[in-house]
């Protein structure tokens, strides 16, 4: 098999069973989580539940990469905060507005959007790329990131850094040419795709159910979430 | 001993809330930064989410295909009752539930009410310490926890007679407000139930007390005993439903509190027909409603003044700006702030019950040493509480370093400034 056959394996069939397995492999890890069941709350609330939750996220997503909740305890681990936040505005500026990725997501839900310039974005990617490996040396370090790290998580920074730095080094054609690091770039993101339901990665989805609790539990009681 | 009871638990209180919450974690290690336990020992198994694994393990194992696929692989054992010791020691000895981890984390999972599944099911294998049994079966048997039985109560509440010329108002239908106590008071604080009378006598609340709900303080909670728990809280709903009361006032019980304003409407599936409050919220809503006057910078009197929030009442109660608001009226500038304040406030080190835990005393007085660092820091001599088990710690802990800071509660602050 020649190297284009791969490539149009990887970037056609492979790709979109991978992408059919994520698709699938989320709903059935989200149906089963609430297929669980939710107890009513019962306890009259001090505060107002909704207001916590817009407060939730505001400081979850927006206002925290800046002004952390828990100052002190950022400070005494800043390489999970600043790398973590780091890592994540890479991600969302290479896969969302990187021009290469907007097509790929044009071709799949049928619109495209602005993207950034391609030296922006390719920074970024580097610096995604300096974050996660501060990242996972953090977690080898770290006396406790060491006592939570099992098999699992050394297996998802792998799957995740794989796309990473197989794009990077596609886009400036290092060490390999370039359709065998576009083949090597697929594959781990069929990877990744797969892996995704079977782990924590999957964390963006439960993101959004873990900071409305957390809102809602402290809305209730009238505290800043 | 099985594990089966453990297993039962943990399925039980696994819903789409706990579920989600186990799911949302990326296992970053963040929430170590903000546990006084983790900080005041270095040990790394003393990290919040480390103390939540059982229930994690439990709840991939049983469903999650991962789970699944780990056990089988060998990736993962399944749970064992030697696990189960293991981590009695960590979620009961080195862990006040005071949820300060939940505020860190950055998806916002609230670890310290998955700690307290974890130990429900270390209870429920029989594996909880035994200075907390011992506690639970005395408040099983007398009624409080620390051996404060019936007739205690009754010369103390006789005593309100003597010290103030007024009666104890017992079993009072129709009665505005039960009021309840905690065997500590009886033991430590006696004072409060006749500063306290001043006050609501004052204000001209209707109140009333009763033998039957005595004790606010609920070893079921504490422990993680759901039978337990709603025996003692029954008591208590049962008695201001008899008495037909429109509320409920907690004088200075932490866990007794949100164990009946937020626990309890759950665990009895209705909601309260009736309002449950803390002097913490009540005495300053009192002087702002002009129901009770007090002399303003009364306690402006040389000293420096701080607040302690305390994890139940403030960070999960919710109640931090109505104790400030009469700190501030009565002590005035000399009133300053610790670092840690409000929803990130530094525990003391000493809820959860770990005080009645002997083998925790070292991690209890460590986990001291970084309220006093910030109590130091600011300054101040006198510090304020509204919890009776914080200010027992604080007392405690002062006393173990030496430090010659006084302990205040509210009660007694706000009736000494009465006029």
């Amino acid at each position: 098999m020649n190297t284009q056959t791969m490539l149009e394996l990887a970037r056609g069939p492979i790709f979109y069973g991978a992408l059919l397995f994520f698709i699938a492999g989320m709903l059935y890890r989200l149906v089963t989580v609430i297929s669980l069941g939710w107890n009513k709350d019962l306890a009259k609330p001090r505060g107002d539940k909704a207001t916590g939750v817009v407060k939730s996220f505001l400081r979850g997503g927006i206002i925290f990469p800046f002004f952390p909740r828990e100052k002190a305890a950022y400070a005494r681990n800043p390489i999970v905060y600043i790398a973590g936040g780091l890592f994540h505005l890479s991600l969302f500026i290479v896969v969302i507005l990187g021009a290469a990725h907007m097509l790929v997501w044009k071709s799949l839900i049928g619109f495209g959007w602005p993207t950034l310039p391609l030296p922006i974005v390719d920074w970024m990617a580097a610096v995604g790329i300096i974050a996660m490996v501060a990242l996972i040396v953090n977690r080898m370090v770290h006396p406790v990131m060491k006592l939570l790290t099992g098999v699992a998580e050394v297996l998802n920074w792998l799957f995740v850094f794989l796309p990473m730095i197989t794009g990077y080094m596609m886009t400036h054609h290092m060490f390999l040419p370039y359709e065998n690091l576009f083949v090597l770039h697929m594959m781990s993101i069929n990877v990744l795709l797969v892996w995704i339901p079977l782990s924590r990665i999957s964390h963006f989805m439960f993101y959004f159910f873990s900071r409305t609790i957390h809102g809602v539990e402290w809305g209730k009681r009238n505290a800043m979430p | 001993m099985s594990i089966e009871p453990t297993m039962n638990l943990f399925v039980k209180k696994t819903g789409g809330w706990v579920a989600s919450q186990l799911e949302a974690c990326t296992r970053c290690g963040m929430c170590a930064e903000a546990c006084p336990y983790y900080l005041a020992t270095g040990k790394a198994e003393y990290a919040p989410i480390w103390k939540v694994e059982p229930l994690r393990r439990a709840y991939e194992q049983r469903f999650t295909l991962i789970g699944k696929l780990k056990v089988a692989l060998g990736v993962e054992k399944a749970l064992t009752d030697a696990d189960l010791k293991a981590w009695s020691k960590v979620d009961f000895e080195a862990c006040s539930v005071c949820g300060k981890c939940s505020g860190a984390c950055p998806m916002g999972i609230e670890i310290s009410s998955l700690i307290a599944t974890v130990r429900a099911g270390i209870t429920a294998a029989g594996l909880a310490p035994a200075g907390l049994v011992e506690k639970t079966e005395m408040q099983m048997k007398c009624g409080s926890p620390n051996g404060m039985c019936e007739d205690e109560y009754i010369k103390w509440f006789d005593s309100l007679e003597e010290k103030t010329g007024v009666k104890a108002p017992l079993d009072v239908k129709g009665a505005d407000m039960l009021v309840v106590y905690t065997s500590l008071e009886i033991k430590d604080k006696r004072h409060n139930l006749y500063d306290l009378a001043k006050i609501l006598n004052a204000a001209g609340i209707k109140w009333t007390i009763s033998m039957d709900a005595r004790d606010a303080f609920n070893m079921g909670s504490i422990i993680g005993n759901p039978k337990v728990q709603k025996e003692l809280a029954g008591k208590i709903l049962n008695t201001a439903k008899k008495l037909g009361v429109k509320q409920i006032l907690v004088t200075e019980c932490g866990h007794g509190f949100t164990t009946l304003r937020d626990a309890v409407p759950n665990v009895f599936g209705e909601e309260l027909p009736f309002f449950v409050t803390h002097i913490a919220e009540l005495l300053p809503n009192l002087i702002k409603e002009g129901k009770i006057k007090v002399k303003e910078g009364y306690f402006k009197n040389g000293h420096t003044y701080t607040f302690h929030d305390s994890c139940k009442i403030q960070r999960q109660g919710g109640i931090m700006d109505e104790p400030r608001y009469a700190l501030k009226l009565l002590a005035g500038d000399t009133f300053k702030e610790m670092d840690s304040i409000r929803e990130n406030g530094l525990c003391c080190g000493g809820g959860g019950g770990i005080r009645s835990i002997p083998e925790a005393n070292e991690n209890r007085l460590a986990a001291f040493k970084l309220k006093l660092a910030e109590v130091e820091k600011v300054g101040a001599d006198v510090v304020v509480s509204t919890c009776d088990n914080c200010q027992l710690q604080l007392k405690d802990g002062f006393k173990h370093y030496n430090k010659a800071v006084e302990v205040k509660g509210l009660i007694e602050m706000v009736a000494e400034a009465m006029i």
